[in-house]
């Protein structure tokens, strides 16, 4: 007794091959390392809380509270990358990779220059990670943001390159635009990270 | 748009040449080296489990020095739960989900054989440590400040660190394609309420996974960084809290229970209705319980806690959550003896003996976890063998159990051919008569106030007695096994064929040969119903389906809407390659290379990068046959 049975559908060869749109397995693979990444994330700010509320002050050893002038420069120039990345999205659903190409290069300059700020700002502080609690908590929040940051231009330059050996087009572009969603994702996730490591000091 | 133009599905080579093991992708290949590599670390820790009841066998022994004593409990729990009773879950759902719902391939194939050499690297990795004597010994759920630097120094918790961080990957890459598979790949018609229920509990425990793994992971890069480059998270000395590595490790901890358990319960919910030939009794309500567990063993953590500082609202909170885990467990308890009550043709078959045996162990364990889910009761019995003996029920009763019937239900499938019934049956006997003997004593040791994780103790503590009954019991436990691994042995060499659907059961992984072709179905079966063998017994199948017509070529499958299993597309999965083993290797380096030098993590992590571009570089005869 088989389920193969003798009678067979026809039209099976008439439905698309891999879907280019949001039924894709790796636009459900992408959503789903977002969804792992969020837990990680928030697993940070908990812990920094957790250490915060714990501790007898806050920073811990008289560390100064951090300014807010160079983080927040380069927390803009992070959001405005997202602008060029959408516009390469939609360039590509119209099929146009010169603009595809313009759009990930404007982002991955935006995103590195976030990136050199950041060294700067960072190694400018006069703690690190061993100094304490604080130290660490602060530092590792923004050393895996960093790495995340990294790791999506280098996304993006392998996505680049990819366009220029000509891969994708109107019908074939879900590669870009899963990249895209990791893009907005770094983007976005910072916002919750900013409020914890920069602004929580002057809120409560 | 030339279907004929694709190459032929290379997930395996078949010239067996070493080349083709190393870049082997099928799920069914991967699925079993998972099931293989998890039943060896649990020959290992088992064979450490006796060598410490033989330890404490009578008092003042010397089998094992204190040092040794410490790093065999922490190996065997960390064996047990990281390294067996998880993968294996997984191992199964990599092997049968596709099959059970109708799928010639998982998604993501090269991520899985990814995943699966994550996994053996990081398992072998602490057990050449254990060969060397550095093994981690600060017990399997590793307390900090112990763990930390100062109270541990020594390569041992640094293992134990880098170890299950890097193990996470593989337990959250194989969770992500199980979802994935599961929502996107299911036959046509399989809608979500006609999906088998083993099916659902897989569904359910890697959903679990994504949720409870990172946290895991992010404790364990933490005390890796307190340990190696010197952060504080969780010295005090610094500002630090060991408070924040116990909430971290049970949050992860608790659903870690149920991750084991769950799979159990959906196996237990495949034998009974094939062998009472009969549909499960309340399939609702039994996938409905798994998902309120799956959710609710979210809210427990802080139980493993009582013995810490708490407020006395955290603690009713807690107790009172913990407790209510009791109905929806309840709950799949009626249905199994309903089905088996109501059965129309009782087969009393080895698997039958294992499933059975697992309901009066389960609840044994379920109602000494509702007595220490109460924080008087918690106190007077925390960290003694009362404990041991609770888990051990819930965990080696709970899951071990109907894992066993499960391999004696499904080795036909996997193999072509039959276990031996009767030595399953006699192994049946001497595991569950031996599991008895062995901890139900140790409640009462515990009650007595044997504490656990003491490599030895005095005489005249009235310990001897009841700790010889122990060991008696779980040698007996030992040879119990051992029965199932030599039938096995033999088995797969002379068992008789198996045929087809030997049991005669409903769901799909039986409408294909036995063992599975490269490509599992000729064609994609169309379901009507949740057991689509069962056409006789389902009131609500008319005949067979017409199945779907797909090329013969096993690298093409079918996409299908996530509730309702509409075909939406056809799938083209991705071959065989040698990258995925390569950037676990450079996954290897960059986590273990950091104990010898920091400028391996960096490098280790350039290789990785490197391969993962070239596996995913989309190749010229991809893009042909995608255009
Ligand atoms: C072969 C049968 C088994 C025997 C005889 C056995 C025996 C023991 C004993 C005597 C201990 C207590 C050691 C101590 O605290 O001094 C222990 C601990 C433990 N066992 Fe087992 N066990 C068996 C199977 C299992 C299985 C199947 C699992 C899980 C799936 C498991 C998980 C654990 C865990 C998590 C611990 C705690 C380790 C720690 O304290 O860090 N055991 N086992
Ligand atoms: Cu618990």
């Amino acid at each position: 007794m088989s389920v193969e049975a003798q009678r067979t559908r026809p039209g099976a060869m008439d439905l698309p091959l891999n879907a280019n749109d949001q039924s894709a397995p790796l636009w459900w693979g992408m959503i789903l390392l977002i969804l792992i990444e969020v837990v990680l994330f928030t697993g940070l700010i908990v812990s920094y809380f957790y250490l915060r509320f714990y501790a007898p002050e806050w920073p811990l050893g008289g560390i100064s509270r951090p300014d807010l002038l160079l983080p927040s420069i380069s927390a803009v120039l992070l959001f405005a990358s997202s602008a060029p990345m959408y516009w390469a999205d939609s360039s590509i659903k119209k099929g146009n990779v010169r603009n595809l190409k313009i759009g990930l290069i404007l982002s991955l300059l935006l995103g590195i220059a976030f990136l050199v700020l950041k060294g700067i700002e960072y190694f400018g502080y006069d703690y690190n990670w061993a100094t304490n609690a604080y130290g660490s908590i602060t530092w590792t929040i923004a050393g895996f943001h960093s790495a995340h940051v990294i790791s999506v231009c280098l996304k993006v330059a392998v996505v680049f390159t990819a366009a220029t050996a000509g891969y994708f087009s109107e019908e074939r572009n879900l590669g870009v635009r899963i990249n895209g969603l990791y893009w907005h994702f770094v983007v976005v996730i910072w916002v919750p990270l900013f409020f914890t490591l920069y602004l929580s000091h002057y809120v409560f | 748009m030339t279907d004929s133009a694709i190459r032929p599905y290379v997930t395996r080579d078949t010239r067996a040449t070493a080349l083709a093991a190393l870049t082997a992708v099928d799920h069914k290949t991967i699925g079993l080296r998972w099931i293989i590599t998890a039943f060896a670390f649990f020959i290992g820790a088992g064979l450490l489990a006796l060598t410490m009841v033989t330890q404490l066998m009578q008092p003042g022994l010397n089998v094992l020095s204190m040092e040794a004593y410490n790093q065999f409990f922490t190996m065997h729990g960390m064996t047990m739960m990281f390294f067996f009773a998880v993968p294996i879950m997984l191992g199964l759902g990599i092997y049968f989900v596709p099959l059970m719902i109708g799928a010639r391939e998982v998604a993501f194939p090269r991520l899985n054989a990814f995943g699966y050499w994550v996994y053996a690297f990081s398992g072998i990795a602490l057990w050449i440590a254990l060969l060397m004597g550095r093994a981690p010994d600060a017990g399997w759920f590793n307390y900090t400040p112990l763990s930390g630097p100062v109270y541990s120094p020594g390569i041992n918790v640094d293992l134990y660190a880098l170890s299950i961080s890097f193990l996470e990957f593989a337990n959250l890459v194989a969770a992500v394609i199980l979802i994935i598979t599961i929502f996107k790949m299911r036959a046509p018609g399989m809608s979500i309420n006609r999906m088998p229920v083993f099916v659902w509990s897989i569904l359910v425990v890697a959903w679990m996974i994504v949720f409870a793994m990172p946290p895991l992971m992010l404790a364990t890069i933490m005390l890796a960084l307190d340990r190696i480059v010197g952060t504080h998270f969780f010295r005090i000395p610094g500002g630090g809290s060991s408070h924040l590595w116990q909430h971290l490790f049970w949050f992860f901890g608790h659903p870690e229970v149920y991750i084991i358990a769950i799979p159990a319960f959906g196996m237990v919910s495949t034998i009974l209705p094939t062998f009472s030939r009969r549909r499960l009794v309340g399939y609702l309500p039994v996938v409905l319980s798994q998902v309120i567990i799956g959710i609710t063993s979210f809210g427990l953590w802080v139980h493993h806690m009582f013995a810490g500082e708490l407020s006395v609202l955290a603690m009713t909170f807690f107790a009172a959550s913990s407790m209510s885990i009791a109905i929806p467990s309840g709950v799949q308890v009626f249905a199994w003896i309903a089905t088996i009550w109501t059965g129309t043709k009782l087969r009393l078959t080895a698997a039958f003996y294992w499933a059975v045996g697992f309901i009066p162990l389960f609840v044994i364990g379920g109602i000494t976890g509702v007595m220490v889910s109460a924080p008087p009761f918690d106190w007077q019995v925390h960290d003694t063998h009362f404990v041991t003996a609770h888990f051990h029920y819930v965990l080696l009763g709970g899951s071990v159990f109907p894992l066993i019937g499960m391999l004696y239900y499904w080795f036909p499938k996997m193999t072509g051919r039959m276990l031996n019934e009767k030595l399953g049956k006699l192994s049946f006997w001497l595991t569950f008569v031996g599991f008895n003997i062995a901890f139900f004593t140790m409640h009462y040791t515990g009650f007595h106030g044997m504490p656990r994780r003491v490599h030895t103790y005095m005489e005249g503590l009235g310990w001897g007695g009841p700790m010889l009954i122990t060991w008696i019991g779980a040698m007996i436990v030992g040879a119990g096994f051992a029965v199932t691994l030599v039938n096995v042995f033999i088995s797969q060499a002379s068992g008789e064929p198996a045929g087809d659907n030997p049991w005669e059961a409903g769901t799909l992984e039986w409408a294909t040969t036995s063992p599975p072709a490269r490509h599992n179905f000729d064609s994609i079966p169309a379901v009507v119903s949740r057991n689509p063998l069962w056409y006789a017994l389902e009131q609500d199948a008319d005949a067979t389906p017409a199945a779907y017509e797909l090329p013969d070529n096993d690298r093409m499958t079918m996409g299908t809407s996530t509730l309702d299993g509409e075909p939406e597309q056809r799938l083209l999965v991705s071959d065989a390659s040698i990258q995925p083993l390569v950037m676990a290797i450079g996954g290897t380096v960059a986590f273990y290379g950091a104990l010898v030098s920091l400028w391996l993590v960096p490098f280790g992590a350039s290789i990785a990068f490197v391969s993962i571009v070239m596996w995913n570089w989309p190749g010229r005869n991809r893009e042909k046959e995608q255009s």
